[in-house]
């Protein structure tokens, strides 16, 4: 038997219903997603690349259509099973790194853990995290502002895997940061996906897109490839 | 947990916008704590001038309803109660006793050569005495050569048990010997003997012609029931409208109407202190709103991640919590040193401080102090909650 796959999209529509008249976002989207797949999604501008992401991060749900992630069906679900959705099972890596400023690099990378747990967790835990994410031990204890770009995506990194999610969803991971660093946040994503982390990466840089194994293509709220 | 962490961080990093809001409730709830403090010390104030009454009815010829007035001498000069008055009153007011009292304003002198002075006489069956007066010193008079004196009256002129006083003008109507000297009674309904002389009902009609026409008769109510007995003297000698007899008034219940009045003073001072907490409690709103606004985005960002509706809020609640605690605390400590200083110079007196009404005032202002904030707190913590996570992650 084929293992379950970790996202599937099923004519999937997305409608905003505005004064001016619906503006339809999504236009009947299929694909699925199987486990430790790279994917980047890809689109100009407009063409519903922030709607997909919402949806397949469980921000959103979808006006028709089914979307499943690890085989739950999110169209029906509350807010409250929606959130606990994106804590076990989706991590988040976002352009702006958006840490929280007043927390330090171990407490921003075990803040999932904890509202997973309920309760103070082991700091172990995220320093083991912050290592496989190649971040200095000095480092763990500092602010976010007190880092790099490049080390904050590190530790945006590892705090989207701290639970141990079944998608690694990623907003222009690279966006804000330099070529150089960049490619090392890559180099980075490329090791977790070959150790098995699945990974969709919404981008519209070409050469980013490269490192994926496949690339979705969008336009006006279609798959065009 | 992590959002306590947090909300506390937030405190300390805006520490200067939290401080502002967290003087605001300091004021507040020194505003009300120290506006009730001051009312019930002025209360227990009262209540200590007032002397112990105990459960008594009084009875005053009337007046034509203007009412009677404690403690003026000579109030009714033409105006008595009739034996035959007395004897209804003492019929009705049986198995209590019904006590008659003289009174008069005398000339007096304490001592040769010592100014002339003018006091209160009060005249009364010497076997009635002790249900009315205690004494500090001293034993009961009895005869017609001795009388008790009040206390202030004993300090003012330096009179022992034993002194002398002649009474009347040129020491006329004779000289009384000190028997005894009176407790302490304050402001009292029926007879004020603080700065008075009692002497026995005998002498008083002797020397002043008076025969069983009263000034005011006093009765002791045992099982405590004034308002029966007052309505049961009325009924019997006031029974025309227009043609009544006394004045009947419960102590209980002019006493229960002091406390009240006082009560009702010390509400409406506290209501006034309260609009200052109205006014921090706005202060909290708008820092609350400060704080949520400029966490949009950081809102979003937890929402996304996996933070439940009820975390986030639960952050902004403990953060309008501290901030009510902590400016609750230091607001009670404050009103504490306020009420003190206000007693102080307000009642020249800080022996009613601490007392179980003034620590409940403190609790109610700090109590009050905390709600507000809390109420302040919860519709911007509610609104951080609810914000749409897409949204809130594209704010800048």
């Amino acid at each position: 038997m084929s293992e379950q796959p970790v996202m599937v999209f099923q004519d999937v529509v997305k409608v905003y219903p505005l004064p001016a008249g619906d503006v339809t976002a999504l236009d009947g989207v299929s694909f699925q997603v199987d486990r430790g797949e790279f994917i980047s999604v890809m689109g100009p501008s407009g063409s519903g690349k922030s709607t997909l992401l919402n949806l397949m991060g469980c921000l959103d749900t979808p006006t028709t259509g089914d979307i499943y992630i690890s085989g739950t069906r999110i169209g029906d679900m509350s807010d409250i099973e929606l959130t606990n959705l994106r804590r076990d099972r989706i991590g988040f890596i976002f352009q702006y790194f958006n840490l929280f400023p007043l927390l330090n690099i171990i407490e921003n990378v075990t803040f999932p853990m904890m509202l997973k747990s309920q309760k103070a967790v082991d700091p172990e835990k995220g320093k083991e995290v912050l290592r496989s994410v190649q971040l200095e031990d000095s480092l763990f204890t500092h602010t976010p502002t007190e880092l790099s770009g490049g080390q904050q995506q590190r530790v945006a990194i590892a705090r989207a895997l701290i639970n141990s999610p079944d998608i690694l969803l990623c907003d222009e991971p690279t966006g804000n940061l330099d070529s150089k660093t960049g490619a090392g946040i890559m180099d980075l994503m490329t090791e977790l996906n070959r150790k098995g982390t699945t990974i969709i990466m919404v981008t519209h840089d070409p050469h980013i897109a490269e490192y994926s194994r496949r690339t979705i293509r969008i336009a006006d709220g279609r798959i065009v490839s | 947990m992590i959002f306590w962490e947090i909300a506390k961080r937030n405190i300390r990093i805006n520490v200067l916008r939290s401080s502002l809001a967290m003087l605001g409730i300091v004021i507040g709830v020194v505003a009300i704590a120290s506006m009730g403090i001051l009312g019930n010390s002025l209360v227990a104030s009262v209540a200590d001038s007032l002397s112990s009454v105990g459960d008594s009815v009084i009875i005053t010829p009337y007046s034509g309803g203007g009412g009677h007035s404690f403690g003026s001498a000579g109030s009714s000069v033409n105006l008595k109660i009739t034996d035959q008055n007395f004897q209804q009153i003492k019929r009705v007011a049986a198995p209590n006793v019904a006590i008659p009292v003289y009174q008069t304003a005398e000339h007096m002198k304490i001592g040769v050569g010592s100014d002339d002075i003018v006091a209160v006489i009060y005249g009364l069956p010497p076997e009635d005495v002790p249900d009315l007066l205690k004494l500090q010193d001293g034993v009961y008079n009895n005869g017609n050569s001795g009388c008790l004196i009040g206390p202030t009256f004993a300090k003012d002129h330096d009179l022992k048990v034993g002194s002398r006083i002649s009474i009347g003008t040129n020491g006329d109507k004779g000289t009384l010997r000190v028997m005894g000297i009176i407790e302490e009674r304050g402001m009292s309904f029926d007879i004020s003997t603080d700065s008075a002389l009692v002497v026995t009902k005998e002498w008083f009609e002797n020397t002043y012609n008076r025969d069983a026409d009263y000034d005011q008769v006093v009765v002791k109510v045992k099982d405590g029931d004034t308002a029966g007995m007052k309505i049961a003297i009325e009924k019997q000698l006031n029974k025309r409208k227009d043609m009544k007899i006394v004045n009947v008034m419960d102590s209980k219940a002019t006493l229960a109407t002091i406390y009240s009045t006082f009560g009702m003073v010390t509400t409406f001072v506290t209501a006034i202190g309260g609009i200052s907490m109205v006014v921090a409690g706005v202060s909290i709103f708008n820092v609350m709103m400060m704080s949520v606004t400029e966490r949009i985005k950081e809102i979003g960002i937890m929402r996304s991640i996996g933070t439940q509706k009820k975390e986030v809020m639960s952050m902004f609640i403990y953060e309008a919590a501290i901030i009510g605690v902590v400016g609750s605390t230091i607001g009670g400590v404050m009103s504490v040193v306020a009420g003190y200083a206000i007693s102080a110079l307000v009642l020249n007196t800080t022996k009613h401080l601490f007392t179980i009404a003034n620590a409940l005032s403190v609790a109610e202002g700090m109590g009050f102090g905390i709600v507000i904030c809390l109420a302040c707190g919860f519709y911007p913590a509610w609104r951080a909650a609810n914000l749409n996570p897409i949204d809130a992650l594209r704010h800048e």
